[in-house]
């Protein structure tokens, strides 16, 4: 961090930092960045061919006040379009203050930089547009961001590139293009010291993130063990992420003050006046008349701290519910969009019914394109109850324009969740205007939750063929995609079933909709439980659009006929909930020796291993042949011989592999009115480290079927799915809705299809035959 | 149950579900058909096709429909989807037609007491007098108490009024008809009868007819419809049996091929084309009380006509529409399974196609006048039979559509049925096999896989305007008297060949065509396919379609029926002893005892004796020799009747009409299902055979080879 650009903002920054800087020479305790896996998988499909360089330095010495604005830990365009559009929470005080915005980028030696740009748009005024020229080095950009442009709440952030390539023209040329911003150099620096305070518990929206895109909420309780605290501070810790709804939050209980203030972070002070007695004096003083939950300075940091206190914990309990409830809200109160702003913007709306949205709506704005591959996404939600994979298909009216240019065999396609959903070549020559040309596309990739579904234009043109040099950016347009097209969301079948992981990380399923507190079931306690407990219990909150009621202190017999979450290192899980949940016992046995051993390393023969063996042996004899038929099936329509079973079997009990690290595990409780759902890890800093990890936005949303199991050491997430599974009814019983629901369990069920209609046939011709033989005449 | 059926098969389940349970249903057919499963099965059977068929027209009402915004593409796809939908409405309605149809009537009824008195119209306009007089000999053969039965000649070709006509040779003709046919009429002891206007055609002809009558039940033959001796005593009985009994019909069984049978020598091998109509769909309609008048072979009782006032004419299909009329008003028909007359059907494409329009207009004119659905008087399943009658003649605009319809997208890219290829298979594929199959149910013994598309794609050139024409002018159409004895001495192409030529070779294009987009356009090659396999098909039907409208020469324009009768032969002033082996309208052949060859010579005229069926007393026939072949121990004689005094006629008429359960027997040796398999082998290569025939043709008729070479192919 040595460039004349960073030395100018230090400088800029100077008088604040110089307060701080003796503390953030130390190495916070709670900074858990060293245990974290090496590298994180990014979040874009597509890997930059090159790697950054120079590769990622060690977080810098943190400096108050700045105000890192990427919420994830590394951002990448790649192709020829890339947008990314989310928004960033300041305060009023950040508002007024005059402020400034780095931004670090580094792009692939390829792209031409007099037609590629990089442009940032903060509320839609355009603050850098940059050629994008920085394939050496990483380039920092510093610019003040004029007056007025920054506004007291949420501030919509677009960051948009449009690369070309330097010499080549085709296609496959357009994976080779990238720009990489760096999230630990791009931030916002605000002048002044009232900037970095917060005054109104709506402030704590604006906590933002660190250099990795993570937000922490550090829970002080120095009373963490007295059963009295337990519901307030994990309530607490709902409420904080449910306000501050950043995509990657965790949330830290400890006894004692973190010994830093990082940025993406707040301390919260919770407890009785009695148990804040160790507390430095500054933190302790009170204004006659304030409220029990209020920010004090911390002139130790020049931060703001929230504290939550009073003189018994029956107070206590009420300040928490001064925040927690305005969060509050109905259960049968559905929501219409899923909160997803500070990641994604705008807001995805959620669909719980046939409807329709424009692309304006969905934040797609009408673009005019002259390169080859355009890319564009948009969000969809879909409520968790949703139970139309098997036959749904969802529409497109898609509104476009290409020239005659655009040769045949150009094609667009739609990709659900990266997943390709359907294709519609151009079959045409000469140009052609697209007006609401339906494209259905299946929705076997939909899950419960956000879904992602790209309109990728891939564009074979005449000029491209001849390729003369520059013509890059100049030539015309070449196809147009308008924000009047539409989605179109058919009727669908709803019903939830259990168990079920990606519906409880789409909307907290079923708890979210549960009118009792969810018990929850920490045996132990601790520290580590407790946090990887709230850290859940927020992710959930967040999910689930509201803070969840909870009964902590349910136990598995007390439960037996409730919802239930049990979270918990593996020597503190009853061995019913293990069997409750499908895992085998085994697991103990499997977690206790090896904690130390190098992670994956021992993986035995998994399913690669098969997969290697099948792959050698395949085309051999008859087995091989019925494999190859196989293959085919399921290339050709996505049938596999599995889906030829009338029951699914029952589940064997599971046990993870050793380099699991984590282990998510969800089946109905024993009266079988409930879900249960257990959250375990082999040790306690696994647990709170996996859980941490697990409950960040790319890897939540990741979570599915019957059990998931994460493996730190390999960043991997792998599910059982779903076998036996139960229905769970969450509408009213309406004949159109059973039909689709029907429609949904045969199309994954495809012999009893067959058989019922075979059934229903023979019946038919029966009936039949009995009644021509009593009406018309006889002989 | 229906409802179980309508609710699954509307279960908008994925593409694989549709594949396993299409391919297992069709698994499930075949083996049914396999085991060649009757009665209860066969319903089965044809409910798994039903729901299959079912499932396809949800889908393709739901799913394959092309935006309402691409006009282009709209108004040909929804066309095409009308033409498919109208193809399974009408598989829907003989589903119900034909689902159950009747088994043969065991045992004739015996009529109880006095026989009822019996007028036999032969209403006659332009045929031939030979033909007519066989068919009044036949017809006074009849195994009947003569006091009881009048044979009627209802001459319209000798009218007044054609007598009259301006034109002098016209007028001529008729006069010479009157006094020939009065002539022959009173040598056979038969009615004469003739009119002053030919108003209303064959229905007002009918109608002057009863009028002049009286007897209690008329039957009616076409001039070349020569019953069998049994036909009144096989026919009579149910009119005791059932008071409001006002029609039994009887099978019209042909003599001579009709010209696609000709053509593609089929005949003898494979069941003629109105077999279905009369093997099963007649039966199915008589199982709803729906059997109707096909205007001969058939007997009516005179006291139902007199309800309606006689035939009705308001159609050029007077039979049908007297039917519906007498149906309507409470009165029931009988149609029994048995040919019990012989006939002949036109013999060249021209007259075929001739016929075949004005059956089309006919019925398009009831369809208009007497919408069957919406006949008060008619039971729900009458209504439906007749509506399967008429609509079925609406044929001509799906198959049109068909054949056009792949055109659309190989020559103008345009796509009119949104599917992938994937679905194609799991839902069109599976849906046309089932539909095959089906026919094959219902029909197969009767109707050999894809004759029916190959007839209806012959007449539908020529159709599709008649039937645009009675459309637009419902009351234009006039009554046209068929040819049927016509016939073809040397090989050559049909009048009406133009336009199956030119499009078999747009559909040759077609095929170019898809062939350089395969090649052209990779990324769509899979459609491409599609549509051109389709294409293909259509250009196999229009292939041998090029072979139908090839006429070939022949020697023997009617079929020699088998017999075998002691006869004597008269060489000089001997009779020979022998055996009559077969018989044809025309001539016999007959086998005598030991080697004759040198008593005999072609051109020799002789004569024939033998033991008449009708009156048990011997008879001499005039007959010429045409050939003569040795055999071992026996001399062949291929003889030609030379009749000179009408009696001979009763001679004629006795050999070849004498016996009816020859035709039956002559029938059922054609039956036989070869199944969808073997007969879809068998039919493509019989297409491509033809369509090497009609360009062998075309080329002949170009280069104006000589005759004789002619002959010769």
């Amino acid at each position: 961090m040595g460039t004349h650009v960073m030395k100018r903002l230090l400088a800029t920054c100077f008088m604040t930092m110089l307060a701080t800087m003796p503390l953030h020479a130390q190495v916070s305790p709670f900074d858990m960045s060293p245990e974290r896996p090496a590298k994180e998988p990014a979040p874009q499909q597509e890997q930059p061919a090159a790697p950054l360089s120079p590769p990622k330095i060690a977080p810098a010495p943190p400096v108050t006040g700045k105000r890192f604005v990427i919420p994830q830990d590394s951002l990448s365009f790649s192709g020829e379009t890339g947008e990314k559009t989310w928004a960033v929470f300041i305060t009023e005080e950040q508002a007024a203050s005059s402020a400034t915005l780095s931004l670090t980028y580094q792009n692939s030696l390829i792209v031409a930089p007099e037609w590629s740009t990089l442009t940032l748009a903060i509320n839609n005024a355009r603050i850098i547009n940059e050629p994008v020229q920085s394939s050496e080095n990483a380039k920092t950009l510093t610019v003040d961001i004029p007056g007025g442009v920054l506004k007291a709440g949420l501030n919509v952030f677009k960051m948009s590139t449009s690369l070309r390539h330097r010499t080549d023209c085709d296609v496959q040329s357009t994976y080779e293009l990238w720009t990489e911003v760096d999230p630990s150099r791009t931030f916002l620096t605000f002048a002044g010291d009232a900037a970095q305070k917060f005054r109104k518990i709506d402030d704590i929206r604006a906590i933002g993130v660190d250099a990795q895109g993570r937000t922490t909420f550090n829970l002080v309780v120095p009373a963490i063990d007295r059963i009295a605290a337990t519901a307030p501070m994990l309530h607490l810790a709902e409420a904080l992420a449910v306000l501050a709804n950043m995509p990657n939050q965790a949330v830290t209980i400890s006894p004692a003050l973190p010994k830093e203030q990082l940025p993406g972070a707040l301390t919260i002070l919770l407890g009785t006046d009695e148990d804040f007695q160790g507390l430095p004096t500054a933190l302790l003083a009170s204004t006659p008349g304030a409220p029990a939950a209020a920010f004090v300075d911390d002139p130790a940091t020049g931060g703001s701290v929230l504290r939550v206190r009073g003189p018994d914990w029956q107070t206590v309990t009420t300040a928490v519910a001064s925040i927690v409830d305005p969060l509050k809200r109905e259960i049968g109160v559905p929501r219409s969009f899923l909160s997803t702003q500070t990641w994604r913007s705008p807001n995805v709306p959620l669909f719980t019914a046939a409807s329709r949205a424009r692309f304006s709506e969905l934040g797609v704005a009408t673009r005019n394109f002259n390169g080859r591959r355009l890319r564009t996404e948009f969000a969809i939600g879909v409520p968790s109850d949703f139970y139309a994979n098997e036959y749904g298909t969802a529409t497109v009216l898609i509104d476009a324009a290409y020239s005659e240019d655009v040769l045949p065999g150009s094609q667009l396609n739609i990709y659900v969740n990266d997943n390709i959903a359907a294709t519609l070549p151009i079959t045409t020559k000469g140009g052609a205007i697209l007006r609401h040309f339906p494209i259905s596309f299946t929705m076997r990739h939909f899950r419960p939750g956000a879904n992602l579904i790209t309109m990728e234009a891939v564009l074979n043109t005449r000029s491209d063929t001849v390729c003369a040099p520059g013509t890059g950016s100049t030539s015309p347009t070449r196809f147009a995609l308008f924000d009047t097209s539409e989605f179109i969301m058919p009727r669908f079948a709803r019903i939830g079933i259990m168990p079920n992981l990606a519906g409880l990380s789409g909307t907290s399923f079923p708890y979210g909709r549960s009118d009792k507190p969810l018990p929850l079931i920490i045996n132990n306690g601790g520290e580590k439980s407790y946090s990887a407990a709230a850290t859940l219990l927020a992710r959930m909150s967040v999910a689930a659009g509201r803070p969840l009621e909870i009964d902590p202190r349910a136990t598995a017999n007390s439960t037996v006929n409730k919802n239930a979450l049990i979270v918990g290192a593996i020597p503190q899980i009853e061995s019913t909930v293990l069997t409750q949940t499908g895992i085998a016992e085994s697991i103990r046995a499997v977690w206790s020796d090896v904690r130390d051993v190098e992670p994956a390393a021992d993986a035995g023969p998994g399913q690669d291993e098969f997969d290697l063996w099948r792959e050698r042996l395949a085309g051999r004899g008859w087995r091989g042949q019925l494999a190859f038929f196989d293959e085919w099936l399921n290339r050709t329509f996505n049938i596999s011989l599995t889906s030829f079973s009338f029951y699914p079997g029952a589940d064997e009990p599971y046990a993870p592999e050793p380099a699991a690290s984590l282990l998510m595990a969800q089946r109905a409780n024993p009266a079988g009115d409930g879900v249960w759902t257990l959250v375990t890890a082999p040790t306690d800093d696994s647990l709170i480290e996996s859980v941490t990890a697990m409950t960040q936005q790319d890897r939540w949303s990741k979570l599915d079927g019957h059990i998931s199991i994460y493996k730190s050491g390999t960043d991997e997430i792998q599910e059982v799915p779903v076998g036996e599974f139960t229905f769970v009814p969450t509408q009213p019983i309406s004949f159109a809705n059973m039909r689709l629901i029907v429609a949904n369990w045969l199309s994954g069920n495809i012999l009893s299809f067959s058989l019922l209609l075979i059934i229903v046939s023979t019946l038919l011709g029966i009936a039949t035959s009995r009644l021509l033989s009593n009406l018309g005449r006889r002989v | 149950m229906s409802i179980c059926v309508l609710l699954l098969v509307t279960l908008p389940v994925n593409l694989q579900t549709q594949l396993i349970a299409g391919a297992t249903v069709l698994f499930i057919m075949m083996v049914l058909k396999t085991l060649n499963a009757g009665g209860i099965w066969r319903l089965i059977a044809l409910a798994f096709g039903t729901a299959i068929v079912m499932r396809y027209v949800y889908w393709r009402t739901t799913s394959t429909l092309p935006p309402i915004n691409q006009l282009e593409n709209f108004i040909p796809g929804f066309l095409l989807y009308l033409a498919e939908m109208y193809s399974v409405m009408m598989l829907a309605l003989s589903l119900f037609v034909v689902a159950m149809p009747l088994p043969h009537r065991p045992e004739r009824p015996t009529p109880k007491g006095k026989l009822p008195s019996v007028d036999i119209f032969i209403p006659t306009y332009n045929e031939d007098i030979e033909l007519l007089a066989n068919t009044m000999a036949a017809a006074k053969a009849m195994d009947y108490p003569s006091d009881r039965m009048t044979v009627w000649i209802l001459d319209d070709g000798g009218t007044v009024q054609k007598r009259n006509a301006e034109k002098i040779v016209e007028a001529h003709t008729a006069e010479k008809r009157f006094s020939d046919l009065t002539a022959l009429c009173e040598a056979l002891d038969v009615r004469y009868l003739t009119r002053e206007k030919n108003a209303h055609a064959k229905a007002g002809n009918l109608n002057n007819g009863l009028e002049h009558s009286s007897g209690e039940l008329i039957a009616v033959f076409d001039a070349d419809h020569a019953p069998a001796r049994d036909f009144l005593l096989e026919t009579v009985g149910y009119f005791d049996e059932d008071e409001k009994l006002f029609l039994v019909q009887t099978p019209h069984f042909f003599l001579n091929p009709d010209p696609l049978e000709r053509n593609l020598r089929t005949f003898e091998q494979m069941p003629s084309e109105n077999e279905m109509f009369y093997g099963i769909i007649q039966r199915g309609l008589d199982k709803w009380n729906a059997a109707f008048f096909c205007g001969s072979a058939a007997v009516l009782r005179r006291e139902a006509l007199n309800v309606t006032g006689g035939f009705s004419g308001i159609s050029i299909t007077e039979d049908c529409e007297t039917a519906i009329a007498l149906h309507s008003r409470g009165w029931n028909s009988v149609y029994l399974d048995k040919p019990l007359i012989a006939g002949l059907q036109p013999a060249t494409f021209a007259s075929f196609i001739g016929q075949r329009s004005r059956w089309a207009q006919g019925m398009m004119q009831i369809l208009r006048f007497r919408f069957p659905l919406f006949n008060g008087g008619l039971s729900l399943p009458q209504r439906l039979c007749y509506l399967s009658s008429t609509l079925f003649w609406l044929f001509p605009f799906p198959r049109a559509i068909f054949l056009v319809a792949p055109l659309f997208y190989l020559f103008f890219g345009l796509e009119i049925f949104t599917a992938s290829g994937g679905e194609f298979l799991a839902y069109t594929l599976i849906y046309m096999i089932v539909n095959l199959m089906m026919q094959n149910y219902l029909y197969g013994a009767f109707r050999w896989p894809w004759i029916s598309e190959l007839y209806e794609y012959v007449q539908t050139i020529h159709l599709l305007p008649a039937v645009i024409s009675v459309m637009l002018n419902p009351r234009k159409p006039t009554f046209k008297v068929t040819a049927k004895d016509e016939r073809i001495d040397r090989s050559r192409l049909s009048e009406l060949a133009a336009p199956f030529f030119v499009i078999f070779f747009v559909l040759l294009v077609g095929v170019g065509v898809t062939v350089y987009r395969i090649y052209s356009e990779p990324y769509k090659a899979d459609v491409t396919l599609v549509v051109g396999a389709w294409n293909l098909l259509n250009l196999i039907f229009a292939g041998c379609a090029l072979g139908v409208v090839s006429e070939r020469g022949d020697k023997r324009p009617s079929r020699r029926v088998k017999v075998s009768r002691r006869c004597e032969f008269r060489i000089g002033e001997k009779w020979v002893p022998g055996t009559i082996d077969d018989v044809s309208v025309n001539g016999i052949r007959i086998q005598l005892l030991g080697n004759l060859t040198d008593e005999l010579s072609v051109e020799m005229a002789s004569d024939v004796r033998f033991k008449t069926a009708a009156t048990g007393e011997m008879g001499d026939l005039p007959i010429q020799v045409r050939n003569v072949r040795k055999q071992a121990g026996e001399t062949a004689v291929g003889c030609l009747f030379k009749p000179d005094d009408p009696s001979d006629h009763r001679l004629i008429a006795d050999l070849i009409f004498a016996n009816s359960s020859q035709w039956t027997k002559f029938q059922l040796d054609r039956r036989g299902n070869p199944g969808l398999i073997r007969g879809t082998i068998w039919f493509f290569g019989v297409a491509m055979f033809q369509t090497y025939r009609g360009f062998a043709y075309l080329v002949r008729q170009i280069t104006g080879r000589n005759k004789a070479e002619w002959e010769r192919t």
